[in-house]
C-alpha cells in the first residue's frame, strides 16, 4: 500500500490512493468498452441495461424484477473471489501464483471424489468435501512453495506446469469414478450438495449456495491473517524485501512455503464450491474453467487486499452474468472480456500515475523553492 | 486532469443515454412467427461443426443466411456459455424471456436442460445428441452417425479400388472418446470392410477437440506408412488431418482426408479446383432445428426422442469433390437405399460390433 502524502495537492492525494486508482481504471475500461460497442454499430445502452440487470435483477425493458439475476452474479463471484485471494495472498509475500487454475482443478477433483465415495452424513459430508478440497489445493500450491523456498525453483514455472498436470490428473481420476463417461460422473447424493433451500426460495431458483458463506469467511480470514497477525506481518515483510526480512529474524523459507499452501487452499476451496455448488454431478473436464487465470486479474484490480479482491471478484462475476444478458440484446459477449482485459492493462497505469505524481511533486517543490 | 475526468464521466453517461432507444429482441411477439434461442457451449456458432449447423437451420427457417442474418434479434438469437456453470442460469434466463423454442446443442447440456425444463413445464426445449432425458417438454434429437460414416467408409474403399491402390490402409482420428464418436468409427470401419474385408485399419484419439497439431502429426505418420485415407471425427482437431492431406496432395502424393459434420470440401482446397477432402460425413443438425421450428409453427411440437438417420435425411455423405468418381457415387447411393429400406443394418456400439465380428479388436473406441 502506498502512503498517502499529506502535503500534496488534492489530486495527488487521490492518485496516491490505490482504491481510487482501481475505480478509475475500471471506469476507464468501461468507457473504452462503450466506445467499442458503439464502433461496431451496437447500442451501448443495451450493454448497460444488461449490466444493470445483472446488478439489480431489474429488467429495464419490461420493468420486471427477478432476484435470480442479482444473486446469480454473486454466485459467479464466489470462484473469482477465491481464486483472486489465492493470487493476492501469494503476491503479498512476493510470489506470483499462476497456479490458481491447477489448485482449483485439484480442489474440484477431490470434491468430486468425496462427493461420490464419501460417507453420506448430512452436513458432515459437504463440510468434509470443502475441507479436503482446500487441503488438496494447499498441497498442490504448497509443493511449489517448498520448491521455491528450499531449492529456488521459480514458482511461476512450477505453478503453471502443475496447471496442466492437474487438468490431466483430474481426467484420469474422474474417469474412474462411479458412472463416469467422457464428460460426467454419476449424480451426487443429496448430502454432498451445497444447495440452500432458503436461498433457492428467495432468489427464484438461482444457483447461489452455501459456498457463499465460505467465500465471505475466506475474505475475512485473509484480512485477519495478513493485517492482524504476526504471521501476516512476517509475510508482508518477506514480500517487501526478502533479505531484510531474513536479517530481522523472520522465517522467510517457512513463510514462502506456507503462503503458497494458503494460497492453494483458497483456490482449492473455490474448485470444491463450484464442483458441489453449481453442479449436481461430477464433471470430467476436458478444458479449464478459467477462474484461476481470471483470479490473477481479480487480484490485480483488487490491489491484492482482502476487500479489494472481494469487490473486484464481484465485478468479474457481474460481468460474467451480464454476458448472457448482453448476447440476448445483440451485444457480443466478447465485450466483457475486452473490458476485463482493458481493466488489467490499465492497472499498469498505476506505475504511470506514480511517475505523474512524482513529476507533480517535483514541480511543486520547484515552485515553492523559486518563491 | 480533474476536468478531463469529469468530461470522461459525462461522456459515459451521455453515450449510454443518447444511444438508448428501442429494444429489438423479444419485442416481436405480435405475429405468430415462432421465436427461438440457441444455446451453445463455449465454441459458439463459428465452430464449423454442429453449432454452426444448428444456426444454419435456424437462419434458413426465417429465410436468412448465416452471412445475412437480418432477423437476428427479432425472431432468433444465440447465447454462448463460456463455462459449464453458466448452462443452467443461461437456460433459466432464456425461459424467462419467453421464446417459442429453446435449443441446446450437445450432450454436455443434458442435465442443465432437464433441470430447467422441469422447472418450466410449459416451455418447449430441444436438444441434439441426447436421448435419455425424461421431461415431456424436451424434443431430443439423436443422429445415426454410424449410417453416414458407413457411407464415407464405402466411398474411401471404393475410391481406392477405382484408383487401383494396392493394400490401401485406412485411418480414423477421434476427438475425446465417447459413445458418439464410437458410432463414427464403427460405421466407417464397417463401410470399408464391406468392400475390402481385409483392409488394415488404424485409429487414434487426440483426447482434445482443439488440437489440430496432434491430428496433423498422426496423419503425417500414417500417410508416410501407406495409409490412403483418414477420416477424422475430432472437431477442430480434424483440421490438422485436412491440412496434412493438402500438403501431401500438393506434393503429388495420393492421399485423402474425409471431413465431418458439415461438407468440408472448401477447407481442403489446395488449388482453386482441387480439394484434399474426398467426401464428408454430413450430420445435418440444421434439419433438426428446422423441423422443430416448423412443428412449433404448426402447433405440433412435442417432446420425446427423435432418431435422425439416412431415412430422415439426418446424415449423408458429400459429393462435392469431382475427384469422387461417378461410379463410386452410384454404388454408394445404392448402399444408401439399402440402409434406408432396412436391408443393411449398421452397428453403432463397439461391443456389439466386436460380437458381430465386423470390426477388429484393440481399437481406441469405448462403449
Amino acid at each position: 500500500m502506498a502512503k498517502t502524502k499529506k502535503d500534496g495537492t488534492r489530486l495527488q492525494q487521490l492518485l496516491a490512493n490505490d482504491a481510487f486508482v482501481s475505480i478509475l481504471v475500471v471506469l476507464l475500461g468501461f468507457l473504452v468498452g462503450t466506445i467499442l460497442v458503439a464502433l461496431v454499430g451496437r447500442k451501448p445502452s443495451n450493454m448497460y441495461k444488461a449490466i444493470f440487470q445483472a446488478f439489480s435483477g431489474y429488467n429495464l425493458d419490461n420493468g420486471k424484477w427477478n432476484p435470480r439475476y442479482l444473486f446469480e452474479s454473486i454466485n459467479y463471484a464466489v470462484p473469482f473471489v477465491l481464486c483472486g485471494l489465492s493470487m493476492a495472498f501469494a503476491n503479498r509475500v512476493g510470489l506470483f501464483n499462476i497456479g490458481a487454475e491447477g489448485q482449483y482443478v485439484i480442489g474440484m477433483t477431490v470434491a468430486e471424489v468425496i462427493a461420490l465415495l464419501g460417507p453420506q452424513i448430512p452436513v458432515l459430508h459437504w463440510l468434509s468435501i470443502l475441507i479436503f478440497a482446500s487441503l488438496a489445493g494447499a498441497v498442490w500450491g504448497g509443493v511449489c512453495g517448498v520448491m521455491k523456498a528450499k531449492y529456488e525453483v521459480s514458482e511461476v514455472v512450477s505453478t503453471i506446469m502443475l496447471n496442466y498436470t492437474a487438468l490431466y490428473l483430474s481426467r484420469i481420476i474422474c474417469l474412474q469414478l462411479p458412472g463416469a463417461n467422457t464428460f460426467k460422473t454419476a449424480n451426487y447424493p443429496k448430502t454432498a450438495m451445497l444447495t440452500n433451500p432458503l436461498f433457492q426460495k428467495f432468489t427464484n431458483n438461482s444457483m447461489l449456495n452455501n459456498g457463499f458463506f465460505f467465500m465471505l469467511f475466506c475474505v475475512i480470514l485473509f484480512w485477519f491473517i495478513m493485517e492482524k497477525t504476526s504471521l501476516g506481518y512476517g509475510m508482508r515483510a518477506t514480500g517487501f524485501n526478502k533479505e531484510a526480512a531474513r536479517a530481522s529474524g523472520i522465517p522467510v523459507v517457512k513463510n514462502i512455503a506456507l503462503s503458497m499452501a494458503i494460497a492453494g487452499a483458497f483456490a482449492g476451496l473455490g474448485g470444491g464450491i463450484v464442483a458441489v455448488g453449481s453442479f449436481t454431478y461430477g464433471r470430467v473436464i476436458s478444458g479449464q474453467d478459467g477462474y484461476g487465470f481470471n483470479g490473477i486479474a481479480v487480484a490485480l484490480v483488487g490491489n491484492c487486499t482482502a476487500w479489494g479482491t472481494l469487490a473486484a471478484g464481484y465485478l468479474f462475476g457481474l460481468l460474467k452474468n451480464a454476458q448472457a444478458l448482453m448476447q440476448s440484446k445483440n451485444i457480443p459477449k466478447e465485450i466483457t472480456f475486452i473490458i476485463q482485459g482493458l481493466i488489467v492493462v490499465f492497472i499498469a497505469l498505476r506505475s504511470g500515475l506514480q511517475i505523474l505524481n512524482n513529476y507533480l511533486d517535483k514541480k511543486r517543490i520547484q515552485k515553492e523553492a523559486s518563491k | 486532469m480533474k476536468r478531463i475526468l469529469a468530461l470522461l464521466m459525462v461522456l459515459v453517461v451521455m453515450t449510454s443515454i443518447f444511444a438508448g432507444g428501442s429494444q429489438e429482441a423479444s419485442s416481436a411477439k405480435a405475429d405468430d412467427t415462432p421465436t427461438i434461442r440457441l444455446m451453445t457451449d463455449a465454441t459458439g456458432i463459428d465452430d464449423k461443426s454442429f453449432n454452426a449447423a444448428a444456426w444454419r437451420g435456424i437462419t434458413a427457417f426465417y429465410g436468412d443466411t448465416v452471412a445475412n442474418a437480418s432477423n437476428r434479434g427479432k425472431y432468433y438469437d444465440v447465447v454462448t456459455a463460456q463455462t459449464q456453470d453458466m448452462y443452467v442460469p443461461n437456460l433459466q434466463q432464456a425461459s424467462d424471456e419467453g421464446y417459442s423454442l429453446i435449443a441446446a446443442t450437445g450432450f454436455t447440456f443434458a442435465d442443465a436442460v432437464e433441470q430447467v425444463a422441469s422447472q418450466n413445464p410449459n416451455q418447449n426445449y430441444m436438444i441434439v445428441d441426447v436421448n435419455w432425458l425424461s421431461s415431456p417438454n424436451i424434443r431430443q434429437y439423436i443422429f445415426k452417425e454410424e449410417e453416414g460414416s458407413y457411407l464415407v467408409g464405402l466411398v474411401a474403399a471404393l475410391q481406392s479400388q477405382a484408383e487401383g491402390v494396392k493394400n490401401a490402409k485406412f485411418g480414423f482420428i477421434g476427438g475425446v472418446p465417447s459413445s458418439t464418436i464410437t458410432k463414427f468409427e464403427m460405421g466407417y470401419i464397417q463401410g470399408i470392410h464391406a468392400i475390402l474385408p481385409n483392409a488394415e485399419i488404424v485409429d487414434y484419439y487426440t483426447n482434445d477437440w482443439g488440437a489440430p497439431d496432434k491430428a496433423k502429426a498422426q496423419a503425417k505418420n500414417w500417410f508416410d506408412n501407406g495409409v490412403y485415407c483418414v477420416f477424422s471425427a475430432a472437431g477442430g482437431s480434424g483440421n490438422g488431418t485436412i491440412a496434412q492431406a493438402k500438403e501431401y496432395r500438393l506434393a503429388g502424393k495420393n492421399v485423402w482426408a474425409i471431413g465431418v459434420d458439415s461438407d468440408q470440401y472448401e477447407d481442403g482446397l489446395y488449388t482453386k479446383t482441387d480439394s484434399a477432402v474426398l467426401t464428408s460425413m454430413e450430420k445435418k443438425v440444421e434439419n433438426a432445428t428446422l423441423e422443430a421450428l416448423k412443428l412449433v409453427k404448426e402447433g405440433k411440437f412435442e417432446g420425446g426422442i427423435v432418431e435422425y438417420g439416412l431415412a430422415q435425411n439426418g446424415v449423408d455423405y458429400a459429393k462435392t469433390n469431382k475427384a469422387l468418381s461417378p461410379d463410386v457415387a452410384k454404388k454408394v447411393d445404392a448402399a444408401k437405399a439399402d440402409i434406408i429400406s432396412g436391408k443393411t443394418k449398421i452397428i453403432g456400439k463397439y461391443a456389439d460390433a466386436l460380437k458381430a465380428g465386423v470390426v477388429p479388436a484393440g481399437l481406441g473406441a469405448i462403449d
